[in-house]
């Protein structure tokens, strides 16, 4: 495939990534920060956040599994899963650990664990598509292009 | 836009041809990116504000303190990050600590944002270093709180340049009138 092709198919991969509320703003904000002294900064706080994720599902699920549920562990838990996914802009994520909270606020067992597979559900998709999109700019990248950036209007 | 406009006349005194020259500035291509209030405007390139600004930055999250760190130096800040508050007040300790402002999560697990600031106005002077406070929940009562310990400003998390620049300069140019 042609390098034109791929920039294009990334531009609008990536599009479509925002428009079916995978990502928000704040991951525009993470690629402003990528620069020549950073190359792989998204790549980096991306991979960091799956690493978080997977030792917080750890937890989440062995604190649901407790005869006496502690309900401020978890809501301390799924808090630090909310910020973390905030501050890559996966949007969906965070919304789900907001409604994971608010079963946690009023100590709903069955909702709580409802929303640990939401919230499990909701981070393998945006790992999916975070996979798909590095991809694309190595592809982009190995052919000597460089990442168009993205630009949109709200 | 700093252009001209120039009319050629004929011997009759009417216009023959008219020349006219604007000049365009090359802009580098401008990501729109949408702040707290909701208006979306240019990306703040690195100001003489910020540039060398010492920052003690104190986040437990790594995720958080990366993304934090990497604004702050765009900005321009020269920054030192530290994981937790009792790390925060050691590096502050000294008399002659060089930091110019403390930016601190205010959730911090054993030792949270607002004890460690609420000992560094205790132990140092009433106005010095600058402390501005991230959380991710910003309310009344939170401002509040931060106002009475002499926290100078509160960052809204997840933290955007935007965001961070304008309480910044807010909070910087605060200090410059005192």
């Amino acid at each position: 495939m042609e390098l034109v092709q791929i920039q294009r198919r990334l531009v609008d991969y990536t599009k479509s990534l925002f428009m079916e509320g995978f990502l928000d703003a704040q991951f525009l904000q993470l690629q402003q920060l990528q620069d020549d002294s950073n190359p792989d900064f998204v790549f980096e706080v991306v991979s960091l956040f799956f690493e978080d994720f997977e030792k917080l599902l750890n937890e989440l699920t062995i604190a649901l599994d407790q005869p006496n549920v502690d309900f401020k562990k978890l809501d301390s838990h799924v808090h630090q899963l909310k910020g973390s996914s905030s501050s890559i802009g996966a949007q969906r994520v965070k919304n789900a650990c907001i409604a994971f909270r608010n079963y946690c606020d009023v100590q709903n067992i069955e909702g709580c664990l409802t929303c640990l597979q939401q919230v499990k559900q909701e981070c393998y998709l945006v790992k999916n598509k975070f996979e798909t999109l590095f991809r694309l700019e190595q592809q982009i990248m190995a052919s000597g292009g460089s990442v168009p950036t993205i630009e949109l209007g709200f | 836009m700093h252009g001209n406009i120039w009319v050629v006349q004929n011997p009759q005194g009417s216009a023959q041809s008219m020349a006219l020259v604007i000049r365009f500035q090359l802009r580098p291509s401008v990501s729109i990116t949408i702040n707290e209030l909701g208006e979306s405007s240019d990306q703040p390139c690195s100001n003489s504000l910020f540039k060398g600004l010492q920052v003690l930055l104190a986040d437990d999250d790594d995720l958080n303190r990366a993304v934090t760190r990497k604004l702050l130096e765009k900005l321009g800040c020269s920054v030192s990050a530290v994981t937790s508050g009792f790390e925060c007040l050691t590096s502050i300790g000294p008399a002659s600590s060089p930091f110019q402002i403390v930016i601190l999560e205010l959730q911090m697990p054993e030792l949270d944002g607002f004890e460690v600031a609420m000992r560094i106005r205790k132990f140092r002077s009433r106005n010095w270093p600058l402390i501005v406070a991230m959380t991710a929940s910003a309310d009344d009562d939170t401002w509040e709180r931060c106002s009475q310990i002499g926290i100078n400003g509160v960052i809204r998390k997840p933290v955007l340049l935007q965001g961070i620049a304008i309480e910044l300069r807010k909070v910087l140019m605060q200090a410059n009138k005192v």
